[in-house]
Parts: structure tokens; sequence; C-alpha cells
């Protein structure tokens, strides 16, 4: 559905100001007489606190105090649960054991909070740090996924029989039925790895309370202010009016800025009532890695029954997730690998059965991805290794099972995370497969290029995958879309922005409907103050949910004044347009009123108003899917690997994604682009390892590595297509997300197929140069 | 995570051992101890200074002898804790009689560390340990040397300078042996901080091969 606007490639309209320095971000934010936070974390991952001393810290000139669990009182309980239980998945089991602002009693992960210090500056602060002293009783600390679950382990929390925190099976159709079927059922086990979001700028958070007005505001990169002003207002007693959350411009979400009551804001608020003084927090680099949430670990145990010609008869997937300390964020990340575990193939019979397990570690919450490509990695790697058992070709046997296109919508029987069955809306696959290939050449690479390059000695490899990205799930997002005298636009939404260009999309939607210059339509994303309804950023849901309520709200303010109009131009509505700022009537151009007059007339000061009508040219809007709509494509990759030392140059990729209809196709271009680098850090760059004792040791820049711009692919060609989504006007899918998926799967296939006379084959999302070298040693029996 | 490690020292096993009871030569194999005090019966705490890369601070250890066996053997359990983490471990050490006039150090033990220095520092510690392991037998080497030199020689005195780079440790070391020096006790223990500290240096250097 094209548009003057929607539809087109238009220039970013928050870039000038940002390239220009002109913006503000939170620790731009100086308030007068500002205090300044900092932390006291455990170095170990499991103790007892026997005791804690303050004094010294506190004696430290510049110290306004140090608080430690005991110092809150009973204001120190586990927050609320982020996301709901699965209890719409049949027996569906869980425990919840949700965040501790400060540690009491006991530490659970290195890096959990036991003191908080305020101080006159943040030097201060760290200083009072050093001088705090505790005594902790050290515990042997829950690593490993599996040892975890078993009789003896130490317990993260002691209160629970086992370190389980939740269980879940799903099966459609009957996978003992796919044994008896099938021909052949290969068995494999898959390692994934842990990540973390690892945005640009920190977590932080700003509190002041004005004791006058009674009046709390906060600013918070947060990817949640709605939740985030309702937690803390039902923690203090406050209304939710009481409480203004504001986001400033925000360096990257990426998912763990979701989080609400977490020490920061619980503890930060708190004290700055207490204290009447404002509070800044900001999170350092190694706080980030080591306190701030991160993604997964989970280990598969996987069996798919196939035919001989290579027809998917059935797929089992059995796996643990970590959930690390606590699950605040419940079962999001593991709903979602076992939702996109099949979405691109037809599977007849799928059983799929998860544990969810505690851990000495961080909290594991969803990051870009969020769990959706560890269903893909699991489903391409069965089908890497069944091409091989069965001397297909990879592309054959995805060709062979793919879901055709007729097949939508396609219901898959499997609850994801908003408790809803899976529902393909619409899509293309083996179109964006096909498209695919093309674009990465692969027959001429491996019949032509590849055998010329080998003979030269080169290691070069190609892969293919393909995979689903569920977007744009419920509950809803709301919109306001209001016509000042000015003759301007202004839309106000719940929804917050770390970088997703709603500025532009979302004025791109509104300045079609009401006729004006989209640099006319001023976007405020992310401050309670104007806009109070909606749910957050996550799950690639803002411009299909956030963007179809904007939609939806202009559509309402053109009705109001389409009406309005019709009575003062004395034409019927039907014969009015909206255009170039005005409504008029189309076929006498110089019957006119702006849109501001307009603006101001439906407001009138004086007389009387018909009943029924609203003043303003303003409206607010809803809206809800019923299930998410899934985006999908394909991707192919080249590498070259040097046999010296393991490197692995991407030499080309094609990458073919489906989102329905891209409201700027530039911006969508931008986030697979973005969504591409992430992909390719988790398939060989960056990897949280914690050692035996639950120490993080990878927790600067130089430990956990991070992808250039050098490590892109050499040359990078997308490929679009459009199946709109029937369940949203504009024909919406999400794309947030989507380049980040299939990166792991193509990687590790394309570096095998590289790497092919050795007989290697990886079973893990992530590699290295050293893991490389250690898998084709293996695989030499070496 | 285990440990273990190895050094043949040119000389009779009861010169090894001896010298060991030297803190200045011993301390003089690593820098950075500050205090030295001990708190009952073979119970000792000392402080000590480390950097490592961006990670710095002053560590408080805990150590505690058992199992001696003079001049075979001996089980140290170190308790260190401060700014930059923690590092605790059990640690055996024993010196072998080769026969041949040399004498064979071995040790084996397990070690934790936490905090900054396992987080932020495992990357640096690996080259920072590498250079003062290789120092620390360095000295040591050289210092048993003098000391069996001096005894051929019917001397008194020890001649013996540790290398430059170790001047820094050698000053500390005196400032740090004071008057405890003549306290047996702490001779010692004098011995065991530089070997806990290579015990611990070891670990992590173990740590990043391993990994």
């Amino acid at each position: 559905m094209a548009g003057k606007y929607v539809h087109q490639s238009i220039l970013r309209l928050e870039d000038p100001e940002l390239i220009t320095g002109n913006v503000q971000f939170l620790d731009d934010i100086e308030l007068p007489g500002m205090l300044h936070a900092a932390f006291k974390r455990s170095d170990y991952a499991h103790a007892r606190i026997k005791s804690i001393d303050v004094s010294e810290a506190r004696k430290l000139p510049g110290v306004i105090g140090v608080y430690t669990a005991e110092d809150f009182g009973d204001y120190i309980k586990p927050g609320p649960l982020q996301v709901p239980p699965p209890t719409a998945i049949k027996g569906a089991t869980y425990v919840a054991r949700t965040t501790m602002p400060i540690a009491k009693d006991k530490v659970r992960f290195a890096g959990e909070p036991v003191a908080i210090v305020i101080a006159e500056s943040r030097y201060i602060a760290e200083d009072a740090c050093d001088l705090i002293y505790v005594d902790y009783e050290p515990l042997e600390a829950v690593v490993d996924l599996e040892k975890a679950l078993q009789p003896g382990s130490p317990l993260v929390h002691e209160d629970l029989p086992s370190n389980e925190a939740g269980h879940v099976r799903q099966e459609r159709g009957s996978w003992e039925q796919a044994v008896k079927e099938a021909d052949l059922v290969i068995k494999r086990k898959f390692f994934i790895n842990r990540n973390a979001g690892a945005a640009m700028e920190n977590r932080g958070i700003i509190v002041q309370w004005d004791k006058h007005a009674k009046q709390m505001t906060i600013w918070c990169g947060t990817q949640s202010v709605i939740a985030l002003r309702n937690q803390t207002a039902a923690r203090l007693g406050l209304f939710e009016s009481q409480v203004r959350v504001i986001t400033p411009n925000t360096g990257g979400g990426f998912g763990p800025k979701i989080n609400t009551s977490l020490p920061d804001d619980v503890l930060i608020t708190y004290l700055a009532m207490k204290l009447d003084r404002p509070i800044k927090w900001f999170e350092d680099r190694r706080e980030n890695f080591l306190a701030t949430t991160s993604e997964r670990d989970q280990v598969h145990y996987c069996e798919l029954a196939v035919k001989r010609d290579g027809t998917i008869v059935g797929l089992k997937d059995f796996f643990y997730h970590n959930t690390g300390a606590y699950n605040p964020y419940m079962m999001t990340v593991p709903l979602n690998t076992q939702t996109h575990t099949v979405t691109n193939y037809r599977v007849p019979n799928f059983l799929t059965e998860f544990y969810v397990v505690f851990t000495n570690q961080m909290i594991v919450t969803p990051v870009r991805g969020a769990g959706r490509q560890y269903g893909v990695f699991v489903m391409e790697r069965m089908l890497d290794a069944a091409a091989r058992e069965l001397g297909m070709s990879p592309v054959e046997i995805r060709r062979k099972n793919l879901l055709p296109a007729n097949a939508y919508p396609y219901y898959t029987s499997i609850i994801g995370q908003d408790f809803v069955e899976g529902v393909l809306d619409s899509g293309d696959y083996p179109t964006s497969f096909q498209k695919t290939l093309e674009l990465i050449e692969y027959d001429k690479f491996v019949n032509e290029v590849q055998p010329k390059l080998r003979a030269q000695g080169k290691k070069v490899g190609i892969g293919v995958a393909c995979f689903s990205e569920g977007t744009g799930v419920g509950p809803y997002e709301g919109a306001r879309v209001t016509v000042g005298g000015n003759g301007k636009v202004v839309v106000t939404t719940g929804y917050t922005s770390q970088g997703q260009a709603h500025y532009t999309t979302f004025a791109q939607i509104v300045a079609d409907q009401l006729g004006v210059d989209v640099k006319d339509v001023k976007v405020i994303t992310g401050d309670t103050g104007y806009f109070g309804w909606g749910a957050g950023t996550f799950a690639s849901r803002g411009i299909t949910v956030a963007g179809t309520a904007t939609h939806l709200a202009a559509q309402k303010v053109r009705q109001k004044a389409l009406k309005l109009a019709s009575k003062i131009l004395e034409a019927p509505e039907e014969e009015l347009e909206l255009a170039d700022g005005v409504v008029r009537v189309a076929d006498i151009p110089s019957k006119f009123i702006s849109l501001g007059d307009l603006a101001t007339l439906a407001n009138p000061m004086r007389g009387t108003m018909e009943p029924g009508t609203e003043p303003g040219l303003e409206a607010v809007a809803y809206y809800g899917p019923p299930y998410g709509a899934t985006g999908a494509g394909a991707v192919g990759l080249i590498v070259e690997v040097d046999p010296e030392t393991m490197q692995v140059s991407l030499e080309k990729m094609a990458f073919v994604h489906d989102c329905g209809t891209p409201v700027n196709p530039m911006v969508v271009d931008g986030q697979i682009h973005g969504g591409i680098q992430m992909g390719i850090g988790d398939a060989f760059y960056e990897e949280l390892i914690y050692d035996e004792n639950g120490q993080l040791v990878t927790a600067s820049f130089m430990d956990y590595l991070f992808p250039q711009a050098t490590d892109m692919p050499k040359k990078l060609v997308l490929g679009h297509m459009e199946t709109p989504s029937p369940l949203n006007p504009l024909g919406i899918k999400g794309v947030g997300e989507a380049g980040a998926i299939p990166i792991p799967s193509v990687f590790t296939q394309a570096v095998e197929n590289a790497l092919q006379e050795t007989g290697v084959e990886f079973d893990r999302d992530t590699l290295s140069p050293s893991r490389i070298f250690t898998y084709v040693q293996q695989a030499k029996g070496a | 995570m285990k440990l273990e490690g190895e050094h043949v020292f040119n000389g009779p096993r009861e010169a090894v051992w001896e010298m060991f009871y030297d803190p200045e030569v011993l301390a003089s194999a690593l820098p950075g101890t500050q205090k030295l005090e001990m708190v009952a019966e073979n119970e000792y705490e000392g402080a000590m200074n480390v950097r490592i890369g961006p990670v710095s601070g002053s560590f408080t250890g805990k150590l505690v002898i058992s199992d001696v066996v003079e001049p075979e053997s001996c089980t140290l359990t170190v308790d260190g804790r401060g700014t930059p983490g923690f590092a605790k471990g059990v640690g055996r050490v024993q010196f072998i009689d080769q026969g041949d006039g040399t004498t064979l150090m071995k040790y084996e033990g397990e070690m934790n560390i936490g905090g900054a220095l396992a987080s932020v520092g495992q990357r640096m510690i690996d080259s920072v340990a590498k250079t003062m392991i290789r120092q620390a037998f360095e000295v040591l080497d050289k210092a048993l040397e003098a000391r069996l030199a001096a005894k051929a020689s019917g001397s008194e005195v020890v001649d013996f300078k540790p290398p430059s780079e170790t001047e820094f440790a050698a000053a500390v070391a005196k400032d740090m042996a004071g008057g405890l020096t003549k306290i047996p006790e702490v001779r010692l223990l004098m011995y065991i901080i530089p070997l806990v500290a290579v015990l611990v240096l070891l670990a992590v250097l173990f740590r990043g091969c391993s990994g």
C-alpha cells in the first residue's frame, strides 16, 4: 500500500539533529543539587552475606548515605513479574523468583548489588564502595545447566526443591508416529551461547522528586516508560499521574532495557524522595556486562525423523534453558525458541519440550532475536545434518520441505510468547528462498567458482538458510494525533524509541492520512506526560502495533476534519480532499480551509456545540492484533576460511526478507544491516563466558569481542519481498530482529562447506578461529 | 580450577628449604607486599598491592600453613580479598631430592578467583603472571647459587644481589620485613607469600591456556 510518503525511502527526520550533536542523551542531563549513586556489587556468584560493614564508607567526606537491604526495611522485596506466566499452555509448570533490588542474606550472581552509595559525585560514591566490607560465606556456584537439575546440586533458591524454574512440553501430531514412519532418525546435540545486548549507551536513570507538587520525574533510557511508571507508582504508593517517565534520546536498547523493577529504579526512586535531592546513576561498561540482563545459554537434544528422499516426518527438540539467578521475564525466550523451530518447513509431527533452570549467573531476558534464532539454528542445523547423512544438497532438502506459498494462514499448534497459538499470517517462503539462491548465485558458485578456487587451495564455502520472525505481538499500543492551530501535527505514543526511526515512519503514516508535509508532523515517544498507555518496545512491534494505532488515530482525525470542513465549505465530504495542509473541494481547489484554521474552529470558544461532537482535530486510537505478524526470509553466504589462522572472511551475503509493506524501505534496510552485524557477532565474536565458579570472565570489550564495520560481508545484497499482512490495514510486519536471526545458521553451514574435506561438523552457534581449529583437529582425529 | 607446576633448583633439598627461610631473598621474588602479621599459630594476615592492567587495589590475605614436613612439603591455604576481587586457594608444595644434587619443587592446588580480577583482569593477568613467574624463579635460582657459593667458601656473607628488574621488589621486601625477620614463623611465611602469589598467578595462567 503505497502513498505519498508510506513506502517511500525519505531521509530520517531525526538525523540532522543527531548528526549535528543537538540532542540530549541521559548523561547530558544535569540538575541543580544532583547527587550520584554507585553500587557495591558482589564479587561472588553464590555466597551468604554474614555481615556488611559500611561504617568506613559513611565517614568519607562527600558521602550522603550508604544503604544496605537492612536500611530499606519492608520496601525491599522481589519485584513484580515483567511478563505473565505461561498459564495458557496446558501442563506448563513454573515457579517465579523475581529480581531482588538489593541482596538480602544471600547473593545469587557475581555483580548483584549488596549496597548503594549516594554521594556528591560519582568519584566519591565509587571510592566509598571500596570502603564497604562484606563478610561472605562462599557457596558452591550453580553454573552447568544440566548438572543444575541433578539431585545434590547446590540450590540457587534454597526454598525450592530444585533449580528447575519451569517446564513446558508442546506437541503437534505425534512424535511417536513420526519415528514409526521415518526411514531414518538423526540425532544431534547443540550448544547455544550467551550474548549481551551491548548497547552503545549503557543503562542509567535520573530521578527528581518535587515535594511541593508531589510529583516525581524520571529520566531513563528504558524501552518501556509505561511499565517503569506503573511499577514505580505502585511501589511508592503514588498515582500513575504523579510519576512522569521521560526517555531522552537513547543509544540503543536491543532488549535488556525493557526491564523494570531493577535495583537502580527501585532504590533510586526511593532515595530521591527520602533525601529530597535529584539522584543520577549511570552504569559503566563493566557493570553493564555483569549486571544488565543478557540472553540465554541453551543445550538442545534434537532428533529429526526423515524419509530417504529427505521429506521431514517429524522433529523432536528437548532443551534446557538458562534463566540465570532470577526469572522476572518468565518464558519469553524459550517460548520464542519453541515457536521458531519449525515455522519455515512442513513438519507434520513436532514435539518440543524444555526445562528452565536457575543458575548463579546474570538474569536472562530477551536480546534482539530473543530466542528465535536458536529455534531457527536447531532446525537449520538438523537439515544440514540430514542432508549430510542422506547425501543431498542443503538446497535440495530445504526446497523439499519449505511451506508452500498457499499455506497461509498456517496454524502451528504451538503457543508462543503472546500466549496464543502461533499463526503464520502470510508469506511466500519458496519464492524468498529461490530469490536468495539467485542473488548469491548458488549454482554458479558450487559448479564453477568453488572448484576453481579450491584448485588454488582456497577454502571457500557457501551456505543458505531460512528464517522466520514472529513480530508485532499484542497486547496493544496507542497513539494520539492532534492538529495544532499552526497547521502542524503532533503524534504522541507511549511507545519508546532507541533509534528505530519512529520519528520518521510514524510521521509518514500520519502525513499520508492528513495530507500534510511529513516535516510538519512531530512525533513524541517515550514520555508518559504526553501519553500514558502502552506496553513497550519489544518483539519488533513498533511499526506494526504502535504504527497501526497511529494510522487509526490519523484516520479518525481525517474523518473529523472532513466532517467539519464539509460544513464550513458547504460541500459534501465525498467531494473533499486533504492535501498540501488544507481541506479543499477536489474540483475547486480555490475553495479550501487550512488544517490550522480548521483546528482552531474545532475548538470553539463561545456559542454552542452540536451534541456528540468532540472538540479539536484530535483523536486517540488503540490497536492490538489477535496474534503477531510473521516476517520471514532467507540468507545466503559465501565465506573464505584462512587455513592457517581459521579467520573467516565474509565474501558475499544475500539477504532476502519479507516484512509486508515497508513504511520506509531505507529504514528497513538499516534494520536488516544492523541485525546482520549483530548476527555476525553472535556467530563469530560475542560470547559471555562464565567460569566454573560463576565468574564472568569477559566483562570488557577487550574480552567480549564485537564485530567491527570491517567484519561485515564484503558484498551485501538485500532482496525485498512484500506479502502484506492481513492483520493490519497497512499490511505491515516487523523487521527489527530479522537480520540477526539466521546468521549463526548460515555461518556454520558456510564454514563447514569451506572445510568440507575435513568432515568437520559444528554443534554450537558461536564459533571463533580457535574453536574452528579445535573442531577441525577433532574431526581429523588429532 | 586445578593448577600445577614445577621448577628444578640447582642445589640440595636442605639448601633449598633453608633458602626459603631468608625473607629478603624470597620476598624479592614478588613486589607489592605491604605488611604481614601472625594472628595465630600457623595463621597469618598480610596485605599486598595488586596492579594488573586496569585492575588495582590492595589485597588483604589470610594464610594458613599446615602439614609442614621439613624439608619435604607443606600445604598452604590462602584466602585473599580486596577491592580488585578475591582469590581463594589451596596448594601443596613438595621438594623432591633428585639424588643428583638438584631439587625438584612441585606444586599443585586448586584456585578460585573472583571480582574485577576475574572479569576484567583476566586477559592482562596472563602476561603479568608469565613475567612474574619467570622473574621469581630467576631470583630464586640466583639466590640459591649465591648461598651455595657462600657455603662452599665458608663465608658468612651471602653475596647475592637480585637482578635490576626486581630492585623495587627487594626494597619492598626490606620495608616489609623490617623487624619481623627475626621471628621464625615470619621467616617461614616469607617464602610462603611469594609461593602463594605464584600459585595464584599460575592458576590464572592455566585458566588462560585452557579457555
